[in-house]
């Protein structure tokens, strides 16, 4: 797997700051370069920012030209300070993205700012594009994929990738996988009352063939090696994001690993009478203690998801989560998939809405949660070399996403803080966490 | 004793779950509901429903014990094995009832069963076995299909209904769940096969055969198959009807309206339909923008069919695609000199309208077509004398109609064009009072304001506007409202507002079609209230105009100096974005285009027009998003 290059988090401009003499000399050295670079570039990412899901989108091209970019964790929002070059004021401005000319001078008193102790602030160095893979079938499905929208609206390029590639290894390719509504315990997402409509019979056709062709009798045995290998994937130092149902069932599929929880309804045999006994949670990544819901007809994979909300709440302009804030110096990571420019986030329900406290691993982070109701809305954790984010709900900016619903048109909610959580992720892989503060 | 478990349990599977357990009981009549093998069954039922596998199972092992021949309590029981996997049990129960009966139905559940159990090739053999207990009874292969169906082994399913069919001699058995299983199973060229079959057997059913295709179309693969085969079979038996219409629809349903059009032909011919389907097909293409095949479905209507029913219809609906037609490539009639060019689907359009009043006259869409020349007379041929005699006629000779209603309305405008501001004032006013109430009669309040304005009665006109302002569900609500805050914001410095009316003087100029007079006044403006508020708006409206005059060089230097001399004004990105436009329609200028979008985007980055120009800077570079 190719691994992003890191710098030292002491970058130049906080060395120049060690001691007027050498801030002196400094300065005197680099005016050969001044009419270069004579200005940096600050993209705030609070309520002044025009556009923040653009602006993950800009910052991804930067990488992509080989630039390194600041991410001022908890400054302004979770700002980008990158250096101005010819080309990128205007890029900016195609993309819609506010920006802030600043000066060297001015630019190395934020680095500074930032990293003084008195602040809850750090500066992550992004230094190099993730390769960015996508876990999502051929077949267009009447949903839509918030990180497949997230993704084409930021601009950031990304592969598609399903069982097939998976299975026969490209995973090692990339740096970052998302999943989203998918359903890795093979039972095509609890669709039951779609069973007669040509999406889910192409879906469940494809799938059964793939399977076949892996030489798996169930769709239920294809989705659990393919979850395996992503396991394994993330234990080798991957970036798993998953949303939705893609998290849930994940964990589910593989605690059921070695007992069958799929109702003949979708693989033409009963459960097994002792799936409960059998399953094995040493085997997940983030839920634990939990039961899957046998029922065919039952629009839920198991207890984990709290589901929508009690009726006095169920309404979009009351429903809402925090979040959590972290130590910028001490917890980078943490930090970094929490960056907003607003601590309170509208809910949103999906096939996953909220994960039950009760069943979240004490060795995961929690880094959202719905108030007072227990239930986590956003986790991350880590596994061997990797780590994964969890994200519960379908759409940040559609409450509930009906099937056959309409894609969200994220023109409407470029500033959306829900969206926000997704692209943190997407530039998270990007910097690699340093040493922690002892 | 032989039992024929075999045409009961295909026919109403629920039935045999439950009258065996009657059976015995009515024996006994009166005492059914007290009959404990019932209650104890239903015991177990409601154990199973409960997930209480084990006591469902005691219970029916008992009950099954009792009445060995009870066909529910053996279904229940072997539901119940297999509903925990004790599949092994689940057999030996199958296998005990094949001891005196080797029926289709037990030797499927033992198929089933091993099929459960990952022994495919075991279950395979015994549905076989199945079918040969009776090879040629069409029930055979029911059970054994719908055994197959429970495992979702579909392929295998279809092999087996081809079988029942030359096994039974009946070629056309299970036609209709073969066709089906083809679709689900994506073998598309089989399940068209077997609806054009079911087409050739009965034709009624093609609205059935495009519902089922329909659905699964969306799929590339099944609609280039479908039409693959249909193809064939279509040249096989050209002239089977139904075959030919399914093709010709498949075909619109991948887009190719050529081919489609020739299918819609034939299928007209061969039903004698008078241009019926090719006059729907027509309108079919040209609502999808197929105007050469639409053009050329009516085309042949009129030609074939001049005195069927439809073609008044026809020919009125042709001009009226033309006229879509032409406006979708912009055609001009007119080139920059104002010199007449030729304007093909213009001078269609005006062809057949005048076709339709010669030979129909006595149509009830006859007042519309009228009315429709007059418009394109007006509007696009700039014959006024010719559209105000034809509006005359529409209201003298079709009155209380909705057609001379509007060439009332036009009428009026027309006056406007003629400087009879008080006749267009007049004109305006009694078809508000007739009508008092719709769409036409805000319009007409509109043009009164208007005329107010042009005339420097500017209270009247405001007094008008506020009146539409308060029905903002009308289409003319917005320009009211962009009217009266030019009003409220432009009046002085001079208690006879002179620039306001040397600026509704260039408005009107320009309404009358008299663009130099209009440019004469606002330049006017220009020179003697270089100052006043309406100054950014007479160079704006300077620009419009030249730009309509073909002036494009003129008309970007016009724009282009508005955000230079009035960096505040509300026309400022407006006209920088319209100065780009005019660069970016030039060829060559494609870089000063995409620099005058970014100082759009510089200079007024909160404009309403910064999206578009973001989007046309990327269409300029090619991105591609």
């Amino acid at each position: 797997m190719k691994q992003p290059a890191f710098r030292s988090s002491i970058s130049g401009k906080t060395m120049s700051l060690c001691s007027i003499r050498f801030l002196f000399l400094a300065t005197v050295l680099s005016l050969a370069t001044l009419s270069a670079r004579a200005q940096d570039i600050l993209i705030p990412m609070d309520i002044r920012q025009s556009n923040h899901l653009k602006a993950y989108g800009i910052v991804f091209w930067l990488l992509e030209q080989g630039e390194t970019v600041d991410w001022l964790l908890n400054y302004r929002g979770g700002s980008f300070l990158a250096s101005g070059f010819n080309g990128l004021e205007q890029e900016l401005q195609v993309r819609e993205v506010q920006f802030e000319r600043i000066g060297t001078g001015a630019s190395a008193r934020i680095v500074a700012e930032v990293e003084s102790e008195e602040h809850n602030t750090a500066i992550v160095r992004l230094e190099t594009a993730p390769n960015i893979a996508v876990y999502a079938p051929e077949q267009t499905l009447p949903w839509d994929d918030a990180v497949l929208l997230a993704l084409e609206y930021a601009e950031v390029t990304y592969d598609i990738l399903y069982d097939d590639k998976i299975l026969e290894g490209h995973l090692r390719e990339y740096d970052w996988l998302h999943l989203h509504h998918e359903d890795f315990t093979g039972q095509y997402g609890k669709f039951l009352q779609y069973r007669n409509i040509p999406w889910y019979i192409e879906q469940q056709r494809e799938t059964e063939q793939m399977a076949a062709r892996y030489g798996f009798r169930k769709a239920s045995h294809l989705k659990l090696e393919v979850a395996r290998t992503i396991k394994e994937y993330v234990g080798q130092g991957g970036f798993l994001f998953a949303m939705c149902s893609g998290t849930d069932t994940y964990d589910l599929a593989l605690a059921a690993h070695r007992t069958d929880i799929v109702p003949s309804e979708y693989d033409g045999d009963p459960v097994d009478p002792d799936a409960l006994s059998r399953l094995d949670f040493d085997m997940t990544l983030a839920f634990e203690n939990f039961t899957p819901v046998f029922h065919p007809a039952e629009y839920e994979h198991a207890n984990i998801d709290a589901g929508p909300p009690p009726p006095a709440l169920r309404n979009q302009a009351i429903d809402y989560f925090t979040l959590f804030e972290f130590s910028a110096k001490w917890d980078p990571v943490p930090t970094m998939l929490t960056q907003n420019h607003v601590a309170t986030l509208k809910g949103f329900i999906g096939q996953t809405t909220n994960f039950r406290k009760a069943f979240v691993k004490p060795s995961v982070v929690v880094l959202a949660e719905a108030p007072n109701r227990d239930e986590v809305k956003y986790l991350h954790g880590n596994f061997g070399e990797g780590t994964f984010t969890f994200y519960a709900g379908h759409d940040p900016e559609d409450y509930q996403h009906y099937v056959g619903d309409p894609p969200t048109d994220l023109d409407l909610h470029k500033n959306s803080p829900g969206y926000r959580l997704i692209l943190n992720n997407i530039l998270f892989p990007a910097a690699k966490k340093k040493k922690q503060k002892t | 004793m032989k039992r024929t478990f075999l045409p009961i349990r295909s026919w109403i599977g629920v039935v045999v779950l439950t009258a065996p357990i009657w059976a015995p009981a009515a024996d006994a009549a009166g005492q059914q509901q007290e009959n404990p093998q019932i209650v104890r069954f239903r015991l177990a039922d409601t154990f199973l429903r409960s997930g209480q596998f084990d006591q469902a199972i005691g219970l029916l092992e008992d009950l099954y014990a009792e009445a060995p021949r009870n066909d529910a309590f053996y279904e229940k029981l072997k539901e119940a094995y297999e509903n925990v996997k004790r599949y092994e049990e689940a057999a030996a129960l199958v296998k005990a009832r094949l001891v005196d009966t080797r029926s289709a139905a037990l030797l499927s559940d033992l198929a089933h069963i091993r099929y459960l159990q990952g022994n495919e090739k075991d279950a395979h053999a015994t549905w076989q076995e199945a079918v040969e207990t009776a090879p040629t009874d069409p029930n055979t292969y029911r059970v054994v299909y719908r055994s197959l169906l429970g495992v979702r082994q579909f392929e295998r399913a279809v092999l087996l209904l081809e079988q029942a069919r030359s096994a039974t001699g009946q070629a056309a058995l299970f036609r209709v769940e073969l066709a089906y299983l083809c679709s689900i199973s994506g073998l598309h060229e089989k399940a068209a096969e077997e609806y054009l079959a079911l087409l050739k057997e009965n034709d009624q059913h093609l609205n059935f055969v495009r519902s089922r295709l329909g659905s699964f179309l969306e799929e590339e693969e099944a609609l280039a198959s479908s039409l693959a085969v249909v193809q064939d079979a279509v040249r096989t038996d050209p002239l089977y009807r139904a075959w030919r219409e399914l093709l010709g629809w498949l075909y619109i349903e991948a887009e190719d309206f050529g081919n489609a059009l020739g299918e819609y032909r034939a299928v007209d011919g061969l039903e004698s339909g008078q241009g019926r389907m090719l006059f729907e097909f027509a309108r079919t293409a040209a609502d999808a923008g197929a105007w050469n095949k639409a053009s050329e479905a009516y085309r042949e209507v009129l030609a074939r069919y001049p005195d069927a029913p439809a073609a008044p219809r026809t020919l009125a609906a042709f001009g009226a695609m033309h006229m879509r037609w032409a406006a979708e490539i912009g055609e001009r009639t007119f080139d920059e000199t104002g010199d007449r060019v030729n304007a093909p689907h213009y001078d269609e359009v005006l062809a057949a309208y005048r076709t339709f009043l010669q030979q129909y006259p006595n149509h009830e869409l006859y007042p519309d077509v009228l009315h429709r020349i007059g418009r394109l007379q007006q509007d696009v041929f700039l014959d006024t004398g010719s559209a105000e005699s034809i509006f005359r006629q529409v209201v003298s000779i079709f009155p209380n109609t909705r057609a001379a209603d509007q060439a009332a309305f036009d009428l009026a405008g027309i006056a406007i064009l003629h400087g009879q501001l008080d006749d267009a004032r007049l004109r305006f006013n009694r078809l508000i009072e007739r009508l008092r109430t719709g769409d036409l009669v805000e319009q007409a309040r509109f043009k009164l304001a208007g005329i107010h304005m042009f005339a420097g009665e500017f209270d009247a006109a405001q007094s008008l506007l506020d009146i539409i302002d308060t029905h903002t569900s009308t289409d003319v609500s917005n320009d009211a409202i962009a009217l009266k805050i030019l009003l409220l914001e432009n009046r002085g410095p001079d208690s006879l507002d002179m620039p306001l009316r040397r600026y509704a003087s260039a408005l009107l100029a320009r309404e009358q079609r008299r663009p130099l007079a209009a440019l004469d006044s606002a330049d006017a403006l220009l020179s003697m209230y270089p100052g006043h508020a309406l100054a950014d708006e007479a160079r704006f409206l300077r620009g419009e105009i030249l730009l309509a005059a073909g002036r494009g060089q003129e008309a970007y230097e016009t724009f282009a100096e508005i955000p230079l001399m009035y960096p505040a004004s509300f026309l400022a990105d407006r006209a920088l974005f319209e100065a780009a436009g005019i660069l970016s329609r030039e060829s060559g200028k494609r870089e000063e285009a995409i620099a005058a979008y970014r100082r759009l985007l510089s200079e007024y980055p909160g404009s309403l027009f910064a999206g578009k120009a973001r989007d046309q800077i990327r269409r300029l570079r090619g991105d591609g998003v």
